[in-house]
């Protein structure tokens, strides 16, 4: 059954009117028309489409976006302040952590959010807070570097 | 001894996919375009005895339903052409497609394939190497006599390609070692499972069709594409968007065809995108199970004198690219090694399973596992040392190999000595951890490729080239040549790539070769420009050409760093009148000839550009469960010499955690009906940053002189290959035997060390 309501997506107010029983994911990709954040399993197991609702890391893919009226949404579109990228995504280039760039999105998510609740995760912290999210091209150590990189640079 | 002075290399991609500004196919969308949805055969092996698509095609919205009776009838694939876009009389495996339907969305598409009616009549499931290599055992393909091989293929009853590899008497050499070992190792079939599930879209504007693929291989798919529906190259353009990873299995000609197909009968853009699940099942490219059979002949001192190998790999239902498959699993099986005599016979046995097809360095990281298990098998009969073993048999310099291909200077005895002495091998280590290691080869590719290069009036450059960049930064890369060619910076060069209607060919993101060969097609067509730049420069300086160098943004006169004068200006004057355009191809390095007597003949018993290398991997066991934890990998590698150290650096970092879960936990299950049991995240577990071991990777840096530009080999495959055999060999020490199944799941290992078969 259709149903039209309202979403905020990274501080911006959307009308969608979508199936109710629709996914956050797709409504982010098809109504609100960001594709940044990607599907890669529908599953919950790969983290490709992790955004972040309130703050917390979600996997968008099984998640209805009519549960997330009222709430702030966040996707990697939202993550730039200005035009100037987020230390996160300066750094996992600079590391050389983006091969495909198809986690990438996911990736910088949830590295995010884990460094707004740990500002300085040790190793075995920042390994578990990005396990949500599979990476196939980088072997995660240069992603970790990144992460590292970020927590020093934005506490010092 | 990289080529750049920066010490660091941005991609230039990667701004785009950091922001999530970047579009791959799934993202592409078009006016009116419609959903693709297709009809899988769902059993293993059957005769098709009723195809109605009368009620599908008469449900509203739905646009276009096809099956076979609606394309040409083309049987297609390189090497072993066996197959048809679509199931013709028999399904031969789960994944085959039996009809595509295109409708207005995909709630629509999936009801009308759901009223699709099909029906079965059994036919016996092929599904064991060995049974479907004796006598009488029922067929996969009827017709297999009729298929149109090419080249010096050989074929059996069920094996679509066959070689081997002999050289010297084998049996005498046999007779006079004083040990002789055999071992049979087993590998599960796996996946490349790049991240990205692929998607096509497809528009026809009259009668010429746009395909927007995730595709490693644009101009392959192209082909593909002109093969099976009959058209002219010019008809057909294919674009890549971004590609979310490869790893092979996005490589050769998949479902752009019946895309294309579906666009053209619905007369609107239709759109494809893969679930998870049919990314695991419906792909002619898996990474293939394989029987390993050794017998190996030693002296009491520790040399090797013969080997003998069996081989049987999966080739599943049917040939994809995998012909050459035996002759390079042979190579494996034979290994970096000297000895007198050598015979291994490889067969691609078809089955009732998902067609195998290259994936990352294709039958080597099984291969290298069964024998570098067997290596330190051999190194314990004849009490010697694992590492000591190999320094003693391993081919060098003016040696000759298995084959009988003899090495100009080589890394690698210089990688297992760096890779052994970064690692804790010589260390008293807690009795649940070890280090085990394993050597490795693989070839360069070399082949065509072509490339632009032209300077705009405001002194800009643009790298128009064939090549496709699949993550591994090798396009980003290539950036870096034409700069060093010209003076100028990576970064003032954009990049034209991923579009056949564009640029001239290029095999693809395939073989690791877009470094080996378009980098030397870009620095011959950044030469062209050079030499134009100089013409000019020598002009307006009063200098002959040659004595002008250019750098820094400059051309200058050779030894008056004054006298100058800028890329800018002079790209100004150019487009004015003769533009600064270049083109090359390069020319491939030559294929070496060996001694071998080869059956089966595929060309890969003689390396250009080999590659070799050496994982010790630091493993821990918990003795309770078989659980094994891999600590810390020390990796060297010789892939000639290396141009963008972050990149290559990338490359076997992705490849050794690819080798840690093939080495662990990724394999395919099949059920007694060839059907696969593990099709999604949760049952098929791959390697996530909470198991990432922390990992030291030394290059030894030896330019090639018959390889890629300043001496380069290929690289991206290699990384790959050894580290499943260095984990085994760290796991056989704990466990006290090998474990001789792959994955070396908890299960495998705990049932071996309790001394159960598994």
């Amino acid at each position: 059954m259709t149903t039209s309501y309202e979403l905020d997506v990274n501080g911006v107010t959307y009308p969608v009117t979508a199936d109710q029983g629709k996914n956050l994911l797709s409504v982010i990709r098809e109504n609100v028309g960001l594709t940044g954040t990607k599907e890669g399993c529908d599953d919950c197991e790969c983290g490709a489409c992790m955004v972040l609702l309130d703050g917390q890391p979600l996997n968008s893919c099984s998640y209805l976006a009519v549960q997330a009226q009222g709430r702030q949404v966040t996707t990697i579109e939202g993550v730039m302040d200005g035009p100037e990228m987020h230390a996160l995504q300066r750094n996992l280039l600079e590391a050389g952590g983006v091969q495909c760039g198809f986690c990438t999105p996911g990736m910088i998510m949830s590295a995010k959010a884990l460094l707004e609740r740990d500002a300085r995760p040790e190793l075995d912290a920042a390994r578990i807070g990005l396990s949500g999210n599979l990476c196939r091209c980088t072997g995660y150590a240069k992603i970790l570097s990144a992460v590292e990189a970020t927590a020093v640079e934005l506490n010092t | 001894m990289a080529i750049a002075e920066v010490p660091r290399f941005v991609r230039a991609d990667g701004p785009d996919k950091v922001t999530g500004s970047g579009r791959y196919a799934a993202d592409i969308n078009l006016t009116g375009q419609l959903v693709a949805k297709f009809r899988y055969a769902g059993v293993s092996h059957a005769r098709i005895t009723k195809l109605d698509t009368s009620a599908a095609s008469a449900m509203p919205g739905v646009f276009a339903v096809l099956t076979a009776a609606d394309v040409p009838d083309v049987i297609y694939s390189p090497v072993v052409p066996d197959r048809r876009l679509f199931a013709k009389d028999v399904v031969r495996f789960e994944g085959e497609l039996v009809a595509a339907v295109a409708a207005v969305d995909a709630a629509t598409a999936q009801a009308a394939v759901d009223a699709i009616v099909v029906e079965y009549e059994d036919l016996p499931i092929v599904d064991d190497l060995e049974a479907a290599m004796a006598d009488g055992s029922p067929l996969v393909h009827q017709d297999w006599e009729s298929y149109a091989v090419t080249g010096d293929t050989v074929q059996r009853p069920n094996v679509a390609s066959f070689s081997s590899i002999e050289k010297g008497d084998v049996d005498a050499a046999m007779a006079s070692a004083d040990h002789v070992v055999t071992s049979r190792y087993v590998a599960d079939g796996c996946h490349a499972l790049p991240i990205e599930p692929r998607a096509v879209v497809a528009q026809w504007e009259g009668e010429k069709v746009t395909i927007w693929t995730s595709t490693q291989v644009p101009f392959g798919a192209r082909a593909g594409v002109c093969e099976t529906l009959q058209m002219p190259a010019s008809k057909v353009r294919v674009i890549v968007p971004h590609l979310g990873g490869g790893f092979g299995g996005k490589c050769g000609f998949h479902f752009e065809a019946h895309v294309a197909a579906l666009a053209k009968a619905a007369r609107r853009a239709v759109k494809l995108v893969f679930s998870r699940q049919e990314e695991m099942v419906a792909p002619d490219r898996r990474r293939e199970g394989m029987i390993v059979d050794i017998t190996s002949g030693v002296k009491a001192d520790g040399t090797l004198v013969a080997r003998s190998g069996w081989i049987a790999i999966d080739n599943g239902a049917y040939t994809a690219d995998a012909a050459f498959f035996p002759q390079l699993a042979a190579m494996h099986v034979a290994g970096p090694y000297a000895m007198e005599a050598v015979k291994i016979e490889a067969s691609l046995v078809y089955t009732n399973h998902q067609p195998s097809g290259s994936v990352r360095a294709p039958t080597a990281p099984q291969a290298c596992w069964a024998l570098e298990s067997h290596t330190d098998e051999l190194a314990a009969m004849v009490g010697m040392d694992p590492v000591e073993f190999r320094r003693a048999n391993i081919v060098d310099e003016g040696v000759e190999g298995a084959a009988g291909q003899i090495y100009g200077e080589i890394g690698l005895r210089r990688c297992l000595d760096a890779a052994v002495d970064a690692s804790a091998y010589s260390d008293d280590l807690p009795d649940d951890e070890a280090v085990g290691v394993a050597i490795s080869w693989w070839p360069s590719f070399p082949g065509p490729s072509g490339a632009y290069i032209k300077i705009d009036s405001d002194g800009s450059g643009m790298i128009i080239t064939g090549a496709q960049e699949c993550g591994t930064g090798s396009v980003m890369t290539l950036r870096m040549l034409a700069a060093k060619e010209l003076g100028m910076e990576p970064e003032d060069f954009q990049l034209v790539y991923q579009d056949t209607s564009a640029a001239p060919y290029d095999t693809g993101a395939t073989g690791s070769q877009t470094l080996l060969n378009n980098g030397r097609a870009v620095v011959e067509g950044a030469r062209e420009v050079a030499a134009q730049l100089r013409d000019l420069a020598a002009d307006r300086l009063e200098a002959a050409p040659d004595d002008i160098e250019l750098a820094s943004g400059k051309a200058h006169v050779s030894g008056s760093p004054d006298k100058a004068v800028s890329i800018v200006e002079l790209a100004g004057v150019a487009a004015e009148g003769e533009m600064l355009i270049g083109k090359g191809s390069g020319t491939p390095p030559e294929y070496p000839s060996v001694s071998a007597m080869c059956v089966g003949d595929q060309g890969l018993a003689g390396w250009a550009g080999p590659q070799f290398a050496c994982h010790a991997v630091h493993v821990r066991l918990d003795r309770e469960t078989g659980v094994v934890r891999v600590l810390d990998v020390s990796a060297a590698h010789d892939s000639g010499t290396i141009i963008n150290p972050v990149a290559a650096h990338g490359q076997v970092e992705g490849g050794i955690m690819m080798g840690v879960g093939q080495a662990l936990t990724e394999g395919t299950q099949y059920g007694d009906d060839a059907k696969q049991r593990n099709t999604g995240l949760l049952e098929y577990k791959l390697q996530t940053a909470a198991d990432a071991p922390t990992i030291h990777t030394e290059f030894i840096e030896i330019p090639d002189p018959n390889a890629g530009p300043y001496g380069a080999k290929g690289l991206a495959e290699a990384p790959n290959v050894p580290t499943a055999a260095a984990i085994a060999n760290g796991v056989a020490k704990l466990v006290g035997m090998s474990v001789r199944q792959l994955p070396m799941t908890a299960e495998r290992v705990w049932m071996t060390s309790e001394g159960m078969s598994s």
